[in-house]
C-alpha cells in the first residue's frame, strides 16, 4: 500500500477527508478488501494510542512569584527616600568642596597681617567707619583708598557689610572710582586704614563664619545621604520578605 | 473537570496575575506534562520540560493572541522538550538502570498501579504501554511530536497545525506515517497486544 493512500485512510478515520473524497474512498473500500484491512489495522492502532493511559503530573507545576520573576510592589516612600539620599549625597559634597576651598586658602590668611588676629568687633567697626567716611568724605580722598584694597576680592565683601548702608556708597564710589583712575596719589592714612579692615572682613566670611558652617552641614548632609540611602535599601527589603511570607501562606 | 472561565483567567494572566495562571496551571499540567513524557520518554525530564514551558507561556503570554490555549500551550511544551533532546544530543547520558533487551528500561513508576485490574492485567497494561513508548521514540521526533498531539492529547487538526508551528497538509502526512510506522513497529510485540489489534494482525 502507497503512502498516498494511507494518508487517506488516515485522514478518513480523522473525518479530514471532503464529502467528496470520502465519497470517493467508501466506494474503493467496499471493493477493495486489502484497503479495507489497511483501515482497520489503522483504526486499531489509533485506539491502541488513545487508549494509552494518561498520567497524572508528578506534582504541581504551579509558579511562584520568584519563578515567574514578579517583584513585590515597591513602598511609595522608596522612591523619596532614594531622591532625598541623591540630593542629600549632592548637598554633602558642595559642602565638602566648600570646606576643602577654605581649608586651602587658610594658609594664606595665616600670612595676613596681624590685625586679622583681632577678632571681630574691632574691624568691623573699622569698616563701618570706612564706609560711612566715603560717603561723607569728598570724592579724592575716598577715591585712591579703593584702588588700594581692590586687589578684586574686597569690594564684595565689603560691599556685603556696607549694604546696610546708605544708597550714596555706591554712588560715591561710582564718583570716586573716576578720579582714581586720573592716577591721583594714594594718601598714606587711608590706605593704610582700610587694607586691614578689608582682611578682617575677608576673615569674618571664612574663619569665623565660614570654616565651622559648612563643617556642620557637610556632617549634617553626609549623615542624611547616609540615612535616607539606608531607608532606601532596607525598606524594599523588609518588604520583599513580607510578601513572600503571605505568598507562602497562601 | 473544573468550571473555569478560561478567556478570562488569561487576560487577568497576561496583566500579570499569577493566581490566574496558576488556576490555568493546574488545569494543564497532566496534559502538557503527558506530551512531555510521551516525546521524552523520561520522568525526570518531562518534569522539567513541564515546568520550563509553564514558566515560559508565563513569560510569553502576550504572544498569545486568541485561538486554542491548549495548543498554544503544547506548543511551549514541545519547544522546551524539542530543547531537551537537543541538550541530551550534544551530552549523551547512559541510564543507570539496566535496559532490557528491547532497549526499553522496565521500571514501572508506582502510581500507575490501578486498582481495578488484577496483577497480570496490570503488567501487561504496563508492557504494552512500555511497547508503544519504545515504537514511539523510534520515530524522528517531528513525527512522535505530531502523533502524542492528535492520538494522545486528542489535539485536531488545526490545533496541531498550531502547536507545531507547520502546515495542514504536513500534519497530515506526518500523522500518517507516523501511524504507520508505529503499526509496523507494533506488530513486534504482536504477543502483547489487545486481542482485538492481534485479530486485525492476523487478517492482514
Amino acid at each position: 500500500m502507497n503512502h498516498g493512500d494511507f494518508e487517506l485512510l488516515s485522514a478518513y478515520l480523522d473525518g479530514q477527508l471532503s464529502p467528496s473524497d470520502s465519497a470517493k474512498l467508501e466506494a474503493r473500500l467496499s471493493s477493495d478488501s486489502t484497503l479495507r484491512t489497511a483501515l482497520d489495522n489503522l483504526r486499531a492502532t489509533r485506539n491502541l494510542l488513545r487508549q494509552l493511559p494518561a498520567r497524572s503530573a508528578p506534582r504541581n507545576f504551579t509558579l511562584t512569584p520568584q519563578m515567574a520573576g514578579i517583584q513585590p510592589p515597591t513602598p511609595r516612600l522608596v522612591p523619596i527616600y532614594r531622591l532625598a539620599s541623591g540630593f542629600a549625597t549632592i548637598l554633602f559634597i558642595i559642602t565638602l568642596v566648600i570646606n576643602g576651598l577654605t581649608t586651602l586658602s587658610a594658609p594664606a590668611l595665616a600670612t595676613a597681617p596681624a590685625p586679622a588676629a583681632f577678632g571681630a568687633a574691632a574691624p568691623l567697626s573699622a569698616a563701618q567707619e570706612a564706609a560711612p567716611a566715603a560717603t561723607q568724605a569728598p570724592a579724592a580722598t575716598q577715591a585712591p583708598a579703593l584702588p588700594a584694597g581692590a586687589q578684586t576680592p574686597p569690594p564684595a565683601p565689603r560691599m556685603m557689610f556696607a549694604s546696610p548702608l546708605t544708597t550714596g556708597t555706591p554712588i560715591s564710589l561710582g564718583g570716586g572710582l573716576m578720579p582714581g583712575t586720573t592716577g591721583t596719589p594714594t594718601p598714606e592714612g587711608i590706605a593704610k586704614s582700610v587694607p586691614p579692615g578689608v582682611e578682617s572682613v575677608r576673615r569674618i566670611n571664612t574663619a569665623e563664619n565660614g570654616l565651622p558652617f559648612p563643617l556642620v552641614l557637610e556632617v549634617l548632609f553626609g549623615i542624611l545621604a547616609l540615612g535616607f540611602g539606608i531607608m532606601a535599601w532596607i525598606l524594599p527589603r523588609s518588604n520583599e520578605s513580607s510578601f513572600r511570607k503571605k505568598w507562602n501562606r497562601k | 473537570m473544573i468550571v473555569m472561565d478560561e478567556p478570562a483567567l488569561i487576560q487577568s494572566a497576561q496583566r500579570g496575575d499569577l493566581n490566574a495562571f496558576n488556576t490555568l496551571v493546574l488545569h494543564y499540567q497532566d496534559a502538557l506534562f503527558n506530551t512531555a513524557l510521551r516525546i521524552l520518554g523520561d520522568d525526570d525530564l518531562a518534569a522539567d520540560a513541564t515546568q520550563d514551558a509553564f514558566l515560559s507561556a508565563f513569560k510569553n503570554l502576550n504572544s498569545y493572541r486568541g485561538g486554542s490555549f491548549k495548543a498554544w500551550l503544547h506548543r511551549t511544551v514541545t519547544n522546551t522538550c524539542y530543547d531537551e533532546l537537543r541538550r541530551k544530543k550534544r551530552r549523551p547520558t547512559t541510564p543507570l538502570e539496566p535496559d532490557t533487551e528491547v532497549g526499553d528500561e522496565m521500571d514501572s513508576p508506582r502510581w500507575l498501579t490501578d486498582p481495578h485490574l488484577t496483577p497480570e492485567q496490570q503488567l501487561e497494561a504496563d508492557e504494552l504501554e512500555h511497547a508503544i513508548q519504545h515504537c514511539l521514540e523510534a520515530l524522528p521526533v517531528e513525527f512522535r511530536a505530531v502523533v502524542v498531539l492528535a492520538d494522545l492529547q486528542g489535539l485536531d487538526y488545526t490545533e496541531v497545525a498550531a502547536a507545531l508551528r507547520a502546515p495542514l497538509g504536513t500534519v497530515k502526512s506526518r500523522l500518517a506515517r507516523a501511524r504507520a510506522r508505529l503499526q509496523e513497529c507494533l506488530q513486534g510485540f504482536a504477543e502483547l497486544l489487545p486481542a482485538a489489534f492481534r485479530l486485525n494482525e492476523e487478517r492482514s
